[in-house]
């Protein structure tokens, strides 16, 4: 086959520009109708859901299908770690999904980017979900609601009870506030040095607990560095000097102090309503051996949603399609699956959440849901990774006593407001 | 005239022709099957390598994030707030730290390694395979395994105390120049017979009639060593000296698996990697001024390479 140079230089060329064009992304292509035919072809990703909860998904996606012929929904799932970079690349070069499993913190640097459509165009959410909830993916600086509230979840504490009884505390009284934490924290240092109650370093939730603001009101500077907030850290400083706590917790991240309950090193730890399973799963000798109360304080609130991306090729559709996931017959179907709870209202009639059969699993849930009605969004979700690693790295300088818990505060406000201002 | 002057008219009189430069088919189908060779590498290297670095010298000049949107140029802002930044200062000083207590151990203990698995004796495979077994561990797994070790409560600290030779268990894992010499050990640990496999190949250039001249001439075995095995391996040595140095400067897993991905406490230990994954990663990550720690990184990269480069031109010289 002849091959000129005009024809090499000109393919070469082509395939080089179309591939550094498909690396640039660009402009949104912009979405269909909303309002148009229900039909076609739509995608839908979920969050490390399978295989686990496969059947239920792909039941719910039957039933849509079902329900609105010439659709079809392709499920994809990824996994628990480095979502957010994949929601992000995917973002970036314009291939999100139509219809995506999102919690408010990802969702909201979406929706400040055009990526997502504003569902309240298209749904009455106050009259169906609670609002809590349809707050949660309600943004200051962007109009509109950018996600269907889907499952809850909030914190209760796990305590090893074998530990508690055997260290001069008691199981059935475990601590109810941060003050009884630390009273009891020292006692059992005095009993049983080997073993700690305490495994963790303060942050933005701890100083939200105590009723310290965050944020100024309209969000652009942070202020917590109160004399209030530098006792809390003072105190974890002076639990830590007085080996009330692990040295290791310096470095220590939330999984780490769940990891180090599972291994028995430490007695107290927070969770979720599932997360009892894992921790008799993993480790079969905390059977009967855990004790489940209420999160210290005020619960946090930990909210999924289910987002549509602006630029779906079937808009229609896919608002259907998450309108129908988060809708009340199947979140509770889900709830029941999954041990989480519903964002819809009328579930506390259910008696699934409300009613304690014995088993440490009803026991997480009922205690769950129950503090589910007080629970609050803790952290502010403009505070970004970079943010909370240096907050951590100030505090975990305070806690081992080179700095006052004030200097760690003041230092990571100022660092804190440079970075928002950034943003 | 000579038969071999092609412009000569033939026996027929008709006039050979001259072959056209470059015009024909043949001639331009030879041109162009080294560059068909070569295209999908130079793609590959255009799309993954050139372009990405292209992208972060401009982006270093922006204000650029993850997702877009009022992107615009900042100037030399970015490198202003560097000069302004401490945990640049800290991080930086980890990394040259890092690199310096590297570059003599692994540049050094591999020689030492491979001259005594270099002879021929029976098993000596049996060592060979077992110097080189952690270059193919993964980094993660062995920097994990490292971490138990080196917990307050782990096997170091334990077998240390047990002995008396401490009292109280030394934080590795929290404090920061034992947060970087933990690594140090670590790194060196896992690199030993990656660089031990590099010398084993020149000492086998290494002429054995060298060592015998010298040692007819009384040469002992240091001698020999400083005389003839060195500058018969100076070669690998520079070569090992640059990777070592390039690879120590981009330090990251290590200190991040040691310390939880923290850097320590108040980040002391972070190393300028990790510095620029913190501000690079997540929606709202600042991709201008992680770039533009990038290019700091660069430059920081080079300077080792060009002395290295220097001290090897003036012993050819």
């Amino acid at each position: 086959m002849r091959i000129t140079r005009t024809t090499l230089v000109t393919g070469v060329g082509a395939v080089v520009a179309t591939a550094l064009l498909a690396g640039c992304g660009g402009e949104s292509s912009g979405g269909s109708d909303a309002d148009g035919e229900i039909t076609g072809s739509i995608r839908f990703q979920t969050w490390s859901l399978t295989p686990t909860y496969t059947e239920y998904l792909n039941g719910v996606i039957a039933d849509f299908e079902e329900a609105n012929p010439g659709t079809s929904v392709e499920l994809l799932d990824q996994p628990g770690d480095g979502y957010s970079d994949k929601v992000l690349s995917q973002a970036s070069t314009n291939t999100l999904p139509d219809v995506l499993n999102l919690p408010p913190d990802f969702a909201l640097p979406l929706a400040q980017q055009d990526f997502l459509y504003d569902v309240s165009q298209a749904t009455d959410l106050p009259a169906t979900y609670v609002e809590g909830s349809v707050e949660a993916f309600r943004f200051a600086g962007v109009e509109g609601v950018y996600g269907y509230p889907w499952y809850l979840g909030t914190d209760v504490n796990y305590w090893n009870s074998q530990q508690l009884d055997a260290c001069g505390l008691d199981s059935s009284a475990p601590p109810a506030t941060t003050d009884e934490l630390f009273e009891q924290a020292a006692t059992m240092a005095q009993a049983c040095p080997e073993n700690y109650l305490i495994s963790r370093v303060p942050g933005l939730g701890d100083f939200t607990l105590e009723g310290i603001d965050i944020l100024n009101e309209d969000g652009t500077e942070f202020i917590f560095n109160t004399p209030e907030a530098a006792a809390i850290i003072d105190r974890y400083a002076e639990a830590y000097a007085n080996g009330e706590m692990p040295p290791t917790v310096l470095n220590s991240d939330y999984l780490g102090n769940s990891q180090l309950f599972t291994e028995g090193k430490v007695a107290w730890t927070t969770g979720g309503a599932t997360a009892i399973d894992s921790f008799e799963e993993n480790n079969p000798s905390l059977k009967d051996n855990v004790a489940i109360s209420p999160a210290l304080n005020i619960s946090p609130l930990y909210v999924q949603g289910v987002s549509v991306a602006a630029d779906s090729q079937n808009l229609a559709t896919a608002l259907a399609f998450a309108e129908f996931v988060t809708n009340t017959e199947n979140q509770n179907e889900f709830a029941h699956i999954a041990n989480v709870f519903p964002s819809t209202q009328g579930s506390d009639g259910d008696t699934y959440f409300t009613e304690d059969d014995g088993t440490p699993s009803a026991q997480a849930r009922v205690t769950g849901f129950e503090s589910l009605q007080t629970a609050e969004v803790l952290t502010p979700y403009s505070v970004n990774g970079a943010m909370n690693d240096y907050l951590g790295q100030q505090i975990a300088l305070a806690i081992r006593g080179d700095i006052s818990g004030q200097e760690a505060l003041d230092t990571s406000v100022e660092k804190l407001n440079d970075l928002l201002a950034r943003q | 005239m000579t038969a071999t002057d092609i412009s000569a008219p033939a026996a027929g009189g008709q006039p050979t022709r001259r072959p056209r430069r470059g015009g024909g088919p043949a001639r331009t189908t030879n041109r162009i099957t080294p560059w068909l060779f070569l295209a999908p590498a130079l793609a590959w290297l255009l799309v993954f390598s050139i372009w990405p670095s292209l992208n972060t010298i401009r982006m270093a000049f922006t204000n650029a994030k993850p997702l877009g949107g009022n992107e615009r140029y900042v100037g030399l802002e970015n490198f202003a707030l560097i000069l302004r930044d401490d945990q640049v200062v800290n991080a930086l000083l980890n990394s040259v730290v890092f690199m310096l207590i590297c570059l003599p151990l692994l540049t050094i203990l591999p020689l030492l390694i491979a001259l005594l698995v270099e002879k021929k004796l029976p098993g000596i495979t049996f060592f060979r395979t077992a110097f080189y077994t952690p270059v193919i561990a993964s980094a993660v797994v062995v920097a994990l395994i490292w971490t138990f070790m080196l917990d307050d409560r782990g096997l170091v600290n334990g077998l240390a105390q047990q002995l008396s030779f401490i009292s109280e268990p030394l934080p590795f894992l929290t404090e920061r120049w034992l947060i970087v010499i933990s690594a140090v050990s670590l790194t060196v640990w896992k690199g030993l017979g990656y660089y031990m496999i590099i010398y084993l190949a020149a000492l086998g250039n290494v002429g054995k009639e060298l060592h015998e001249a010298a040692a007819m001439d009384g040469a002992g075995a240091v001698r020999r060593f400083t005389a003839v095995t060195l500058p018969g391996v100076r070669g690998a040595m520079l070569l090992i000296a640059v990777l070592v140095c390039v690879a120590a400067l981009r330090v990251f897993t290590e200190v991040f698996i040691m310390t939880g991905g923290t850097g320590g406490a108040g980040g002391e230990a972070l190393t300028m990697v990790m510095l620029i994954q913190q501000y690079s990663r997540g929606f709202s990550g600042d991709l201008g001024y992680a770039s533009a720690l990038s290019i700091l990184m660069f430059a920081i990269t080079v300077v080792p390479l060009l002395l290295l480069g220097k001290i090897n031109s003036r012993s050819n010289a």
